[in-house]
């Protein structure tokens, strides 16, 4: 019953950040990479001012500051970049956040990460860790798909299809695109609050190029835009990282099989969802 | 001159992976985010043939080649074109799915120790106050070499010519009889080939481990978008400049004697793609697109 706990408790501490993304990403069609760096800056923030503070309030909105920054950072990259350079910028931008954070051992304690992380008084057991996540989950997923079905949500995908042509009818790019940051950021921050908690620890490792990867990989596999979709690959995709640390296998092998292994899900979510991930503009 | 003697040796790894990667990027637009991977595969595949099947030096380096060739051929045919035909960023998505692939068949198949192709300590000599041996002389040599022969083949053949048509406009270049789908597979093999070379560049010199892909990758796309978009001449440069740079940021004192942490080495090569793509996004060297 436990790992059923974690599991639903590993859901909120991942679902908001890549429902965030699918609505760039997955809805906007905008090559954002740099979710993962964001996150890598607004957790240190969080962590370092609860560390500091020992005020988890301090620590949410310092948290929330970062991310809402370095999303509107983004925000104004992807009006001004072209996509494939936009992507390959949010990528270096990721890789420099993280090698400071690896760099600067006297502030974050680099490779080693920071231990001994306080919780909320009222979250003791995976119990009430799992019971939070499906709170927030279940909140996250209906502002989200309110989103989804808005104005702003068709909006987005107007943008997505056609740049001009959604201009020309009066939709205003900065603030639409500013806005899908700035959601996504909170989102980011939801996760990089309670994540930490859970384990008890953060590490530079858990914010490098392969968690980026499983974001596009449950945004692929549960067809772009679509929030439902995503939450359920999403599930699925928990469900089978974590039950395959119970396969019998030395983890010498397991760990390259479960690189393969989702290698090869992204593969076939891309190939099943070619026609969807990057739509052909519509003519008349 | 020791600093300039890394730069030339680092710099010479960047090129040969940073001017394929620009043919193919200006032709066909695509980023293959698996490119550390095919470096790194050359490399085993040497290794290998050399070390675990004791197939003389020249031999394994074929085989290398031959195996990077190959492996650039099936990433074309399965990741990149059919895809590319529908959208051209879908292959970037299903590149990143081939690096994970080969990741974890190089990891279950080589492990995570560092593997050399020509293990043991290297004499070096003493060139102007700066040490080297043998080997990085004779890969510098080598990659100069490699260079100088694309050059002629690419500015002095009509196949080159043929090239150059397809890099600068594929469409016009199709027009007048040119096969530009079956070029584009050839400077994508091609472009395998050289990563290869890397690979096996990277085997001799030092060593290879699984880590080292992406910074690869990294370094090789900061040259070529620092370069200019389908400038072989400029990513050859902007490789060497970024070896330079990184070789200068660490080695030097700067701000009253303080050396920079050579953990920020690598940032280097990040700051440049940061800073060209905000200030000057078309690289250094613009190719220009003739019109009637």
């Amino acid at each position: 019953m436990d790992f059923f706990w974690h599991t639903i408790a590993l859901l909120g501490t991942l679902l908001p950040s890549i429902l965030g993304h699918n609505l760039i990403f997955g809805k906007g069609k905008i090559l954002h990479f740099g979710p993962v760096g964001i996150s890598i800056l607004s957790v240190y923030a969080t962590i370092l001012v609860l560390m500091a503070t020992q005020s988890f309030t301090l620590a949410l909105l310092a948290g929330l500051g970062i991310s809402l920054l370095a999303s509107l950072f983004f925000a104004w990259l992807s009006l001004r970049l072209d996509p494939d350079a936009l992507g390959v910028m949010t990528i270096a931008l990721h890789l420099v956040a993280l090698s400071i954070v690896l760099n600067w051992s006297s502030l974050t304690h680099g490779a080693l990460g920071i231990p001994r992380i306080p919780r909320l008084p009222f979250l003791d057991s995976v119990f009430d860790f799992a019971l939070l996540s499906f709170g927030i989950c279940i909140l996250w997923i209906l502002f989200m798909w309110r989103i989804d079905r808005s104005a702003f949500g068709r909006q987005l995908a107007a943008l997505s299809e056609h740049e001009w042509h959604a201009e020309s009818l009066g939709i205003d790019r900065m603030k639409v695109h500013c806005s899908a940051f700035l959601i996504a950021g909170a989102g980011i921050t939801i996760v990089n609050f309670i994540y930490p908690q859970y384990v008890m620890f953060i590490s530079p490792n858990d914010y490098q190029f392969p968690a980026f990867v499983f974001m596009v990989m449950a945004i692929v596999a549960g067809k772009p835009g679509s929030v439902l979709g995503v939450t359920l690959s999403t599930v699925l995709l928990i469900v089978l990282k974590e039950a395959l640390r119970f396969v019998p296998l030395a983890p010498s092998i397991l760990g390259p099989v479960r690189l393969i292994l989702f290698g090869l899900i992204l593969f076939g979510a891309v190939y099943w969802r070619r026609d969807v991930l990057f739509p052909q503009r519509r003519s008349v | 001159m020791q600093l300039i003697i890394n730069a030339l040796i680092a710099g010479s790894l960047a090129a040969l992976i940073a001017g394929g990667l620009s043919l193919v990027y200006g032709t066909l637009g695509v980023f293959n985010l698996a490119l550390g991977q095919m470096v790194l595969i050359g490399g085993y595949a040497t290794w290998w043939l050399h070390q675990e099947i004791h197939l003389p030096l020249s031999i394994s380096i074929i085989g290398g080649l031959g195996v990077g060739a190959i492996l650039s051929w099936a990433t074309f045919e399965i990741c990149v074109e059919p895809f590319w035909k529908r959208h051209r960023f879908l292959p970037l998505v299903t590149t990143i799915a081939l690096s994970m692939i080969l990741d974890g068949i190089i990891l279950l198949l080589f492990e995570e120790r560092p593997r050399a192709i020509l293990p043991g300590l290297k004499d070096p000599l003493n060139i102007l106050g700066a040490n080297i041996n043998d080997a990085q002389i004779g890969l510098i040599t080598i990659t100069l070499l490699l260079l100088i022969g694309f050059a002629y083949v690419l500015h002095s053949t009509p196949f080159g010519r043929k090239l150059r048509a397809v890099v600068q406009h594929p469409h016009a270049a199709q027009s007048l009889g040119i096969n530009a789908p079956k070029l584009n597979r050839l400077i994508f093999i091609l472009s395998g080939m050289l990563a290869a070379c890397g690979g096996i560049y990277q085997g001799i010199d030092q060593n290879l481990t699984p880590t080292l892909a992406f910074p690869i990758t990294i370094k090789a796309y900061a040259a070529i978008i620092a370069g200019g978009k389908g400038h072989f001449w400029g990513a050859i440069l902007c490789a060497y400049l970024i070896a330079l740079l990184e070789q200068l940021a660490i080695g030097v004192p700067w701000f009253g004697g303080h050396y920079i942490s050579a953990g920020y080495q690598q940032t280097v090569a990040l700051l440049f793609i940061v800073v060209f793509l905000l200030f000057k996004p078309t690289g250094l060297f613009v190719s220009r697109t003739r019109t009637a």
